[in-house]
């Protein structure tokens, strides 16, 4: 947990913010963790961004649906097995009763102009949202305009480029290509981001 | 069908697969070529029921296992979907352990840059499908915005973003 929060959280306190997020968005994983980003990391301050990182990048690596894998994760740091537990049934449990639900009705749903007007809004909402959840994703690894910024740039844009290329030009699936940007950042070790003058460590 | 065996092959597409919808594959080939319990288009069906619902595309597996096994089948298709998640535990205890070695650091951030450009690509498709003319355009810059530099709940935002939808049809 973050040493600056001065409140440790609850499993139930955790549990109702998996609730409410897993439940209320739209568009798949990456969203739902874009908008955990936003309130455990930046928000509420329980997580460090390094954990949510490790956390991010060890569920994409864990098989089955990344998203439950991130938020056992992050339910297991912050509040260990009983958060994981938590998190893990709180993100997946109502929205999968809804999903039951949504298949039932859906034929007679299609025909409704009001849902359909309601729904293409959201689609185009959840587009933004994929966009604002890369830049979640890359912010904290883009460097200054430094040499070592430049460096950090360069990483960013050929692994994250190199990423999308793959699977967007060539069509890999998406095991080869993580294990290849894990094999570079591994052989490309990491420049550390510039930090300004007088508030290095001795 | 068996319900031990209903978990055992959503289980089995689930541990074999890496995103919400990589499992799809071997679910039709179990459940629609191999063992006929579902058409092509239940199984389309269910997909779609899981991508328009909140939550994660995976969620479609819950929808398979409820047209084979009823309420209790859906209980198991629950059950094989978030069961593979609890491997991250070992998983981040191991690694975890070692985050501080800057080879290590190095290497999770290759994998984050990875999956953030193969987030990129998975964005593309969906922004075109979401593209229906200014007014989408419109919905997803502001949607942008607001994600990026404020601090407003997401929730408002669908729910904005629904209440802009239904409006626009209202003035068309």
């Amino acid at each position: 947990m973050n040493p600056q929060n001065s409140s440790p959280p609850s499993v139930k306190k955790l549990t109702e913010i998996f609730f409410r997020i897993g439940n209320t968005t739209f568009g798949g994983g990456y969203v739902t963790i874009g908008m955990l980003g936003r309130e455990l990391v930046d928000t509420r301050r329980w997580i460090s961004p390094e954990k949510f990182d490790l956390a991010f990048a060890l569920a994409r690596v864990t098989p089955g649906t990344n998203v439950i894998a991130f938020c056992v994760a992050i339910g297991a740091l912050i509040c260990g097995v009983a958060g994981a537990v938590a998190a893990a049934v709180a993100v997946t449990a109502p929205s999968s009763v809804l999903a039951v639900l949504i298949m039932q009705g859906f034929e007679s749903f299609q025909g409704n102009r009001v849902a359909m007007a309601a729904i293409g809004g959201t689609v185009a909402a959840v587009a933004g949202m994929m966009w604002a959840t890369i830049w979640v994703i890359l912010r904290p690894h883009v460097g200054g305009l430094t040499r070592k910024g430049m460096t950090r740039n360069l990483q960013v844009v050929l692994i994250t480029g190199g990423a999308f290329i793959a699977s967007r030009i060539f069509g890999l699936t998406p095991l080869p290509i993580i294990l290849a940007g894990t094999l570079i950042g591994f052989l490309w070790k990491d420049v550390p981001k510039d930090v300004p003058k007088g508030t290095q460590r001795p | 069908m068996n319900l031990l065996v209903l978990y055992l092959l959503l289980l089995k597409a689930s541990l074999t697969s890496f995103s919400g919808l990589g499992s799809l594959p071997m679910v039709r080939n179990d459940f629609v070529v191999e063992r006929h319990l579902l058409t092509d288009h239940q199984l389309n069906m269910a997909v779609v029921a899981g991508r328009t619902g909140p939550g994660p595309y995976g969620l479609y597996l819950v929808c398979v296992a409820y047209l084979v096994g009823g309420v209790p089948g859906a209980c198991m298709g629950f059950l094989a979907l978030i069961t593979p998640a609890f491997l991250v535990i070992p998983l981040m205890r191991w690694i975890g352990a070692r985050a501080d070695i800057p080879r290590v650091r190095s290497a999770i951030r290759g994998l984050l840059l990875a999956s953030a450009g193969l987030l990129l690509s998975s964005s593309v498709p969906l922004t075109r499908d979401a593209f229906t003319g200014i007014f989408s355009a419109v919905l997803m810059a502001a949607s942008f915005a607001v994600l990026t530099f404020t601090r407003i709940d997401s929730a408002w935002l669908m729910l904005g973003a629904a209440g802009a939808g239904l409006a626009a049809s209202l003035f068309q």
